[in-house]
């Protein structure tokens, strides 16, 4: 074997594992034979742990000491407990198990324990749940781990085997319990991930809940009380569950299918469940499932302007995907062919493995051979699509025999060779190879020294795959940090390219006094698109505590942040406060927030009455559209408030479903809001174009004028497609334009001057403050407009945060 | 740096050292072969040069860079400040003089009707 680049698809429900050569993409096969393995880790009373199959034959049996679909909880820190071993263990333990298990089966079947791979994460996975299946890697043996995002493994699977083509795909995903869809383009090979949507909480369990919903309804009308509520319920309700699933593949060929369940054991009676479903029945069932996807897949296109007729073709990926109606409401919905040939199943793991070597994450062990003449230290693609790819190298300094001054590449076919360059006075070269396509390509390195004798250099060989390849991948949502105005400053937009790191320098709004254990500014890292800080999702913070600065911290002090998020959206956060020199690294929750019972039923309750308001306002204004809205989400709360009692019952993946969909039912409740002030907010539309058209037309350089006019043109779309979120958005931009040229006005910082000194008497340094206010009189009277731009962004940074808008910031203590 | 300033010096196709008109495939190849030259520590890749001077390069610029022109919308938004001639780059940025022209057609060109 030539290379073996190992993908892994670290499913919900299932698991696989993929090998790439470089030309050919192999499944591998578990101890059973099965390309899949079940995502069941047990621990029996001695402690020993049992993983896939044959784990999941004891999920009815002994139920406690076994466990699935952990993937859910994964980045929630929830421990899981094992009574029988005594034993608790993360879900990031339990996936390492999996990972463990599926190593040995690679192992078996190709010789060694791949060291290095990729898996695959959902796309709308958030920093927390990246970094513990990070985790997850690193304790089951891998050394160097790349995340890739599972549609854009799927999309690199179903390109890398379909003929050339270009124009728009769309993923579809729909696993266990996720579902992830994504709008990708292919132009010259290369595949470019244009965006992504999704529902973290929707999969194939919601389709078996819905059928053991309607059994639980029908067996109530025959006298059978059971609840998916009641604890002492939950094994009936798992036998149930089992049955529906069972039920719904029968479904896929028969047109009925039977829930027989004998025996069933509810507080202390038995009785034998036997429920006919029929295929439409299930259809009308798991319609309003499918539509939800539907409506995902619709927003995503919308936001990128394509219609549906206009896809090239639709990839399905995952178990549900395979019901027959999915599979028609998919096509006749999106207008677009079904990708055929593709198995739903392995798609992800095939794409995984195809990646893994776009990284040159190559599995086998690495030998250390002896290094033989002149070592070059190369840097190449080890897949590409570009058929005339650069490699680029440097002669390194160690090794042995003559220097090297001219070196060509020749290809292993014998077809084709490089022209002779010349090492520069660096060490430097840059040559261009010419690539057979769709195929591993060899090419042999020869150098020459002055004298024009041969020379031995180490590597002696290069091998580049050519095919289709994926581009940088995007965040799937912007993060950045939140401030104590409630406001978020946005580091990474949702889409740019990972890696990616950036710094801005914040304020602290008040004072940290050195040696204090009460003293701690907080700086919460959030994820989101929401420009209000307490609708996004806290996904770290760092913390300045007062016993571990060096030097007090005046309020109003820079800190330097810097935000680093590696390809497999791994998140690393660094604050350097220059005052002192002192670097904070630690971010200390990295955790998905727990969802307590009691906090969520608050919650549910506090929505459903801002949910009545907003319903007899739309009502009273007769505005159609805000009422249309209102259902769909008065259906989310049933749906939370049903999962709230799933999670009494002790459904810790319903709690924090229930809290996801609390999260986004508050942030599309925002939306409504923003809906009812719509004409407040064209007003403001209005007065901001007026503005920034006397602003950048009096003093905007002539680039920023057409800038204008091409930000104009994006808010009068907006204002058509009556997208609030998208005009205060664009208004941004107008905002930008109009301030670079409103400051260039010298009275600008005059007013602006004045507008902070009549605030001074709330400064958190007062001294400073009216220090400041003589400093800046005096430069006024000077016309020194530089050294009063300086006082004007010092006294600002004086004045204090409103307290109720920082507690909504997450209580962030920067500006 | 001003805004004006700032899209010249952060342009993808200075940062890149391509033209406007380059195809995506080219774009990138030179992404890619200067990604491997910064990793190398190759001092030529290291700087790019703009019509207001030379600055540096590292390879969060080459990529970020490369993600801009993939994407056709915000591509043209560089290549309307990378083709701007050179007379009128002397006017972008902080110094735009105080007796500029201006756009006296501003309101009327974005739709205001004259008072």
């Amino acid at each position: 074997m030539t290379a073996a680049y190992v993908g892994i698809d670290l499913g919900t429900t299932n698991s696989a594992c993929a090998v790439f050569d470089g030309q050919t993409v192999t499944l591998v096969r578990n101890g059973q034979g099965a390309p899949l393995t079940p995502s069941v880790v047990r621990i029996d009373a001695r402690g020993l742990v049992t993983v896939g199959a044959r784990a999941r034959r004891f999920l009815d049996s002994d139920a406690a000491n076994t466990r699935a679909e952990f993937k859910r909880l994964m980045g929630t820190g929830q421990a899981l407990d094992f009574p029988a071993a005594k034993l608790q263990r993360k879900p990031e333990e339990l996936s390492a198990e999996v990972l463990k298990s599926l190593r040995a089966d690679v192992a078996d079947q190709l010789g060694f324990q791949p060291k290095r791979a990729v898996i695959s994460v959902p796309a709308l996975f958030e920093l927390p749940q990246a970094a513990a299946t990070s985790e997850a890697a690193r304790l089951a043996g891998f050394t160097q781990v790349e995340l890739i995002q599972e549609p854009v493994a799927s999309a690199l699977a179903a390109g890398w085997s379909a003929a050339e083509s270009r124009g728009h795909w769309l993923v579809y995903d729909l696993g266990g319990g996720t579902f992830d869809v994504s709008l990708l383009e292919t132009q010259d090979g290369l595949l470019r991930v244009v965006g992504h949507d999704g529902d973290n909480f929707l999969g194939g369990r919601d389709f078996d809940w819905v059928i053991v919903d309607h059994v639980l309804a029908e067996l109530g009308r025959d006298g059978h009380v059971l609840s998916r509520a009641e604890p002492r319920h939950a094994a009936a309700v798992r036998k149930l569950k089992q049955a529906a699933e069972e039920a719904k593949l029968e479904l896929g060929r028969a047109e009925q299918a039977g829930i027989v369940v004998p025996a069933l054991d509810v507080d202390g009676k038995t009785f034998d469940v036997d429920v006919v479903l029929s295929r439409t029945m299930l259809e009308g069932l798991c319609r309003p499932l499918i539509d939800r996807s539907l409506a995902v897949c619709q927003r995503l296109l919308s936001r990128h302007h394509i219609t549906p007729g206009q896809l090239e073709r639709v990839v399905l990926v995952g178990g549900p995907t395979v019901m027959p109606v999915v599979r028609r409401e998919v096509k006749s919905s999106l207008e677009a062919p079904l990708a055929e040939g593709l198995d739903p199943m392995t798609l992800v793991a095939e794409g995984a493995s195809i990646y893994a070597a776009t990284s040159g994450l190559d599995a086998r062990p690495k030998t250390i051979a002896p290094v033989l003449g002149r070592r070059l230290w190369l840097q190449y693609p080890a897949m590409s699509s570009d058929l005339t790819p650069h490699v680029v190298g440097r002669l390194l300094a160690d090794g042995q025999g003559p220097v090297p001054a001219t070196l060509r590449l020749e290809r292993g076919d014998d077809l084709w060779q490089s022209p002779e360059v010349a090492i520069d006075g660096e060490g430097g070269f840059v040559l261009t190879v010419e690539l057979g396509p769709r195929r591993p390509n060899v090419f042999r390195l020869r150098a020459r020294a002055a004298d024009g004798s041969d020379v031995v250099v180490d590597p002696a060989t290069i091998t580049i795959v050519q095919g289709l390849t994926v581009s940088d991948p995007p965040l799937s949502r912007s993060v950045g940090v939140a401030l104590a105005n409630d406001h978020v400053r946005v580091y990474f937009e949702r889409g740019a390219p990972l890696p990616a790191r950036r710094t801005f320098v914040h304020h602290t709004v008040e004072s940290v006094a050195q040696g204090s254990s009460d003293s701690l500014l907080r700086i919460p890292i959030v994820q989101g698109e929401l420009e209000a800080a307490h609708l996004c999702r806290v996904v770290g913070a760092i913390e300045l505590g007062g016993d571990r600065i060096v030097a007090s911290l005046p309020a109003g002090s820079p800190v330097e942040l810097t935000i680093e998020i590696d390809r497999g959206g791994r998140l690393a956060a660094r604050a350097l406060v220059p005052s002192s020199g002192q670097v904070f690294e630690q971010v200390a929750t990295l955790l998905v927030p727990e969802a307590s019972v009691d906090v969520l039923a608050a919650n549910l309750e506090l929505l459903r009455r801002r949910l009545g308001e907003l319903r007899t306002d739309a009502f009273r204004r007769q505005q159609k559209a805000s009422i249309d809205r209102l259902s769909g989400l008065e259906r989310q709360l049933e749906e939370a408030a049903a999962d709230t009692q799933a999670a009494r019952g002790g459904d810790e993946d319903a709690a924090q479903k229930a809290r996801r969909t609390l999260l986004e039912v508050d942030a599309l409740l925002e939306e409504v809001e923003a809906d009812k002030h719509w004409p407040e907010l064209e007003a403001q539309a209005r007065e901001r174009l007026a503005f920034a058209a006397s602003c950048v037309g009096d003093r905007g350089s002539p680039a920023e004028q057409r800038l204008l006019g091409e930000a104009t043109l994006a808010v009068e779309r907006a204002r058509a497609a009556r997208d609030a979120l998208d005009l205060e958005r664009q208004l941004r931009v107008v905002s930008q334009l109009s301030n670079a040229a409103y400051y260039r006005d010298p009275a600008a910082w005059e007013w602006a001057f004045e507008r902070a000194a009549s605030d001074v008497g709330a400064a958190t340094d007062l001294v400073k403050a009216e220090t400041l206010v003589r400093e800046g009189r005096a430069l006024m009277a000077r016309k020194d407009d530089a050294g009063l731009k300086r006082v004007v962004e010092e006294l600002w940074r004086l004045l204090p945060a409103d307290p109720a808008l920082r507690r909504r910031g997450h209580d962030s203590g920067v500006r | 740096m001003a805004d004006g300033r700032q899209k010249l010096a952060e342009n993808p196709f200075y940062i890149l050292g391509i033209d406007v008109g380059a195809a995506r495939v080219a774009i990138e190849r030179e992404g890619q072969k200067l990604l491997g030259m910064l990793e190398l520590g190759l001092s030529q890749a290291r700087t790019f040069s703009t019509p207001l001077g030379i600055f540096s390069r590292d390879a969060d610029q080459v990529r970020w860079a490369m993600s801009e022109l993939r994407d056709p919308a915000r591509r043209l938004g560089h290549e309307l400040w990378a083709s701007l001639p050179a007379a009128p780059l002397a006017e972008v940025g902080e110094a735009v003089p105080a007796d500029a022209a201006g756009w006296p057609e501003a309101r009327r060109a974005l739709g205001w009707k004259a008072r």
